[in-house]
């Protein structure tokens, strides 16, 4: 982890023999916890089979939240016949690979249902934490893996967690692009709009569906879709409409128009109707809208300064500010839902694509890959402290996340495919 | 006597020389005078001679990067040279049988084997050049053409050992990255210590408690990990022996 901007300052305040010497410290060196996963103790043959795949999400969820340094298997020294309760756990054992936290699971069939205890253990204090128990209607070991999961950020952070919610994303097929619906891992994932070309979606409010762009019409457009149901036109003005996005309450949506050479930006209802266009740059080109948290503002790309900028103005086009002035091909703003930073992919001197946040504020921008092939295309949590992306870091394009700060980059845990322009669910 | 008569060279007379001695006299103090003033206007901090002396360090870095250009992350320090042992291989027994010519020996062919290795040679020689191309063509450091790596290591020599005990426990400032942000603003714990003479902890204890048992579990782990520090200076041994001392920890 970096950060060395550790600031020191000794104040001795010697004078006063009497007084003890106060050195002041900070610049702490935040790390993830070393967490100790013990492997689910499975009470019967309906709960063994559901045994692998709930350890997977449940390891996977720790490891990618980036709280935690799930600490290697191998390396236990507990008997793994140990009990669940702190009177029966050796805490030395797990002291001594270095555990500063354990979580203890239990899985069990409950009549059709699954149904998995989980305790969280504090190895220093040899105590029990939390202890969560969950029930999945039918067999979902992941999903129920998740729930519990999520109880565990939640009891770090006092944020809710993000194990929960939907991606979206596209996956190329021979001889178009699908769109897909999944869990957080890209687990799950739903095929929502095939045939033909689809692109750039966004997961609707409530997580239920998706809205894209399409060219099954020839030129692009705007399309809705529940998972199951049929697709509902929310745009096709016959000229290239494309990129919609959705306000975080979800009564409005922004996306972008073009022509030959210019491209402007709309706002319309979520359903499409009374669209209001809120830039007005001949000759240039306005895209990628993305809202701030609050639902007041947009961020997007815009070439009007002759190269491709982050831009910031209110939702109605007033106000308009320029937010990037380092590089000369910014794109893809991405607002986070703390509204704090706003991720964005940008080429640098060395023609490499790499994500960047600029703080909305200040206009500081950070890097936050580097010298790790392409990454692209960044969305954030719904608690704005994970983002997902596109790398090409393992050869193919492939979706990963990592923290808001560019830390811990993980690949999700998906088939085999070539996988573009993601969309994380608020 | 006549009125033509030459007066006497010995008549006393007003002398000439005064009014040069005045000037001077004048001058003289003027310059004084003015060299003073100059001096006090001009003058830079008073000099404490029985102050230790300042040992100040400016390093150049680099050239300083285009700010027009986006941020790149710092390299990572390139880890020091492994200096793995090579495993002791069992001596050879020297080869002590003469080889005796015989009718039927035939000079020796330079075997395949050798020309593999002139092969191997090469190549070793290629990649050698390889490397040196590599380094040549490494890239320039970037920094603040002003900045100093070092920093000034200006501490009396008092305070030199409190900046050693800081040292120390900030290396080993490690907090879990599972408290909030919104949390971590507010935190601040104290940590009270006694040393022995060799720097050793003779007690150590929270003062303060931040109220975040995981912060505060894990500043008192840092002393507690730093420890023990180098022998104290001489007149410092007693009060931190007796009064010890605190270290206040934030974010």
């Amino acid at each position: 982890m970096n950060r060395t901007a550790a600031v020191l300052s000794v104040l001795v305040s010697s004078a006063a023999l009497a007084q003890q010497p106060v050195i002041e410290i900070s610049g702490a060196n935040f790390r993830p916890m070393p967490l100790a996963v013990a492997p689910p103790m499975a009470q019967d043959d309906a709960a063994r089979a559901a045994a692998v795949e709930f350890d997977s999400a449940l390891v996977f969820d720790m490891t990618a939240c980036g709280l935690f340094q799930v600490l290697d298997r191998k390396s236990f020294l507990a008997d793994a016949k140990e009990g669940v309760t702190a009177a029966s756990i050796t805490f030395s054992n797990w002291s001594n690979v270095g555990a500063e936290s354990l979580i203890k699971t239990q899985l069990a069939a409950d009549g059709d249902n699954l149904r998995a205890d989980l305790r969280l253990f504090s190895v220093a204090a040899g105590k029990e934490e939390l202890k969560v128990s969950e029930t999945w209607t039918g067999r979902e070991p992941r999903r129920l893996a998740h729930k519990l999961a999520n109880a565990v950020y939640k009891y770090f952070t006092k944020e809710p967690g993000p194990f929960e919610s939907r991606i979206t994303f596209v996956r190329k097929v021979a001889g178009g692009k699908d769109v897909y619906l999944a869990d957080w891992d890209g687990k799950h994932a739903v095929p929502v709009a095939t045939g033909n070309i689809n692109v750039l979606p966004t997961v609707m409010p409530g997580g239920g569906g998706v809205a894209f762009t399409s060219y099954r019409r020839g030129k692009p457009d705007l399309y809705a879709q529940r998972v199951g149901g049929e697709p509902t036109v929310l745009s096709a003005t016959g000229r290239m409409t494309s990129g919609v996005a959705y306000s975080p309450d979800g009564s409005r949506i922004a996306y972008s128009v073009a022509d030959a050479e210019n491209a402007e930006l709309y706002v319309a209802k979520a359903d499409g109707s009374g669209p209001v266009k809120v830039t007005d740059t001949k000759f240039f080109l306005n895209s990628s809208p993305s809202w701030s948290p609050d639902g007041k503002k947009l961020a997007f790309v815009s070439n009007r300064a002759g190269s491709p900028q982050i831009y910031v103005m209110n939702a109605d086009g007033s106000d308009v500010k320029r937010l990037t002035f380092q590089g000369n091909y910014n794109t893809t703003p991405a607002w986070s839902p703390k509204g704090d930073l706003i991720a964005f992919t940008a080429r640098d001197e060395r023609n490499a694509f790499d994500l960047f946040t600029v703080n909305v504020t200040n206009g500081k921008i950070t890097r936050l890959t580097q010298d790790a092939k392409g990454n692209e295309e960044p969305s954030f949590a719904p608690n704005g402290r994970l983002i997902l992306f596109v790398s090409t870091r393992s050869g193919g394009k492939q979706l990963f996340v990592m923290t808001h700060e560019g830390n811990n980059p993980v690949a999700l845990p998906m088939d085999k495919g070539e996988y573009t322009t993601p969309d994380w669910g608020r | 006597m006549t009125a033509s008569a030459v007066e006497s060279l010995l008549r006393p007379r007003k002398s000439p020389v005064l009014p040069f001695v005045a000037a001077s006299v004048v001058a003289h103090v003027g310059l004084t005078v003015g060299f003073l003033l100059v001096s006090a206007l001009l003058a830079g901090p008073r000099v404490d001679l029985d102050a230790k002396p300042i040992k100040a360090s400016l390093v150049r870095l680099g050239k300083k990067r285009d700010d027009k250009l986006l941020p790149r992350k710092e390299e990572p320090a390139p880890p020091p040279p492994s200096k793995a042992e090579p495993a002791p291989t069992p001596a050879a027994a020297p080869d002590t049988a003469v080889k005796v010519p015989t009718k039927d020996a035939k000079p020796e062919k330079p075997s395949k084997d050798a020309k593999a290795d002139a092969k191997d040679s090469k190549s070793k020689l290629f990649d050698a050049l390889n490397k040196t191309s590599r380094a040549a063509s490494a890239e320039e450091l970037e920094g603040d053409p002003d900045g100093d790596a070092n920093g000034d290591s200006a501490k009396q020599e008092g305070e030199r050992y409190y900046a050693l005990l800081s040292n120390a426990v900030r290396r080993r400032y490690d907090v879990s990255d599972t408290i909030s942000e919104a949390e971590r603003k507010a935190l601040r714990a104290e940590v009270a210590i006694k040393l022995g003479p060799a720097g050793e902890l003779l007690d150590v204890g929270l003062s303060h408690a931040s109220g975040n048992e995981l912060f505060d579990g894990a500043v008192v782990a840092a002393v507690k990990k730093a420890a023990p520090f180098g022998p104290p200076p001489e007149h410092l041994r007693e009060q931190l022996r007796k009064q010890g001392v605190v270290f206040a920890f934030t974010p």
